[in-house]
């Protein structure tokens, strides 16, 4: 039983992994027109 | 404009600074942005948009025609325009390695008063801050 439980643990460490290792920190704009 | 921003999908934070005509994106740790979307919201509200920079982190894919990308995530990346910079990067193609990059994804052709938002962005490395 706990093998099952520490392999459903590692399937999902790896489901999550790609989503906290990439995307996008912050985006800068330079804009012109605006008042 | 920041209203208008602040509804788009993925967007924590908008800052604007009115004196140097700056807007700061904040997108959400869990969110997916997508900055050709932001483009046309700040056109939508009237304003033009001379460049446009992000900071992002991800995998450098190289595709079959043998152009580079950064990816994103399974369905976003962002082409890479070729660029001494990109010459760094290149080994990590198809590696699991993940790299920080601030770019460059739009600026505005040169003479042209108000130009249309671009169906597609390429990215032009400024810095590779961080390679894991």
């Amino acid at each position: 039983m706990n093998t099952i439980k520490l392999a459903l643990l590692f399937l999902l460490g790896f489901a999550f992994i790609p989503v906290s290792q990439a995307q996008i920190k912050h985006i800068e704009m330079r804009v012109e027109g605006m008042t | 404009m920041k209203q208008h921003l602040g509804r788009q999908s993925g967007v924590q934070k908008v800052d604007v600074s009115l004196i140097d005509g700056k807007v700061d994106v904040t997108p959400r740790e869990d969110g997916r942005i997508d900055p050709v979307q932001l483009l046309k919201a700040v056109y939508d509200s009237g304003v033009s948009v001379a460049e446009m920079d992000v900071t992002a982190r991800g995998k450098i894919v190289k595709d079959a025609s043998s152009n580079f990308a950064l990816q994103i995530s399974p369905n976003q990346s962002f082409a890479i325009a070729p660029n001494d910079l990109l010459k760094t990067v290149e080994p990590l193609a198809g590696l699991p390695a993940v790299v920080t990059i601030r770019g460059e994804l739009y600026h505005k052709p040169a003479g042209k008063k108000k130009a249309a938002a671009p169906e597609a962005l390429k990215l032009l490395i400024l810095e590779v801050q961080k390679k894991e």
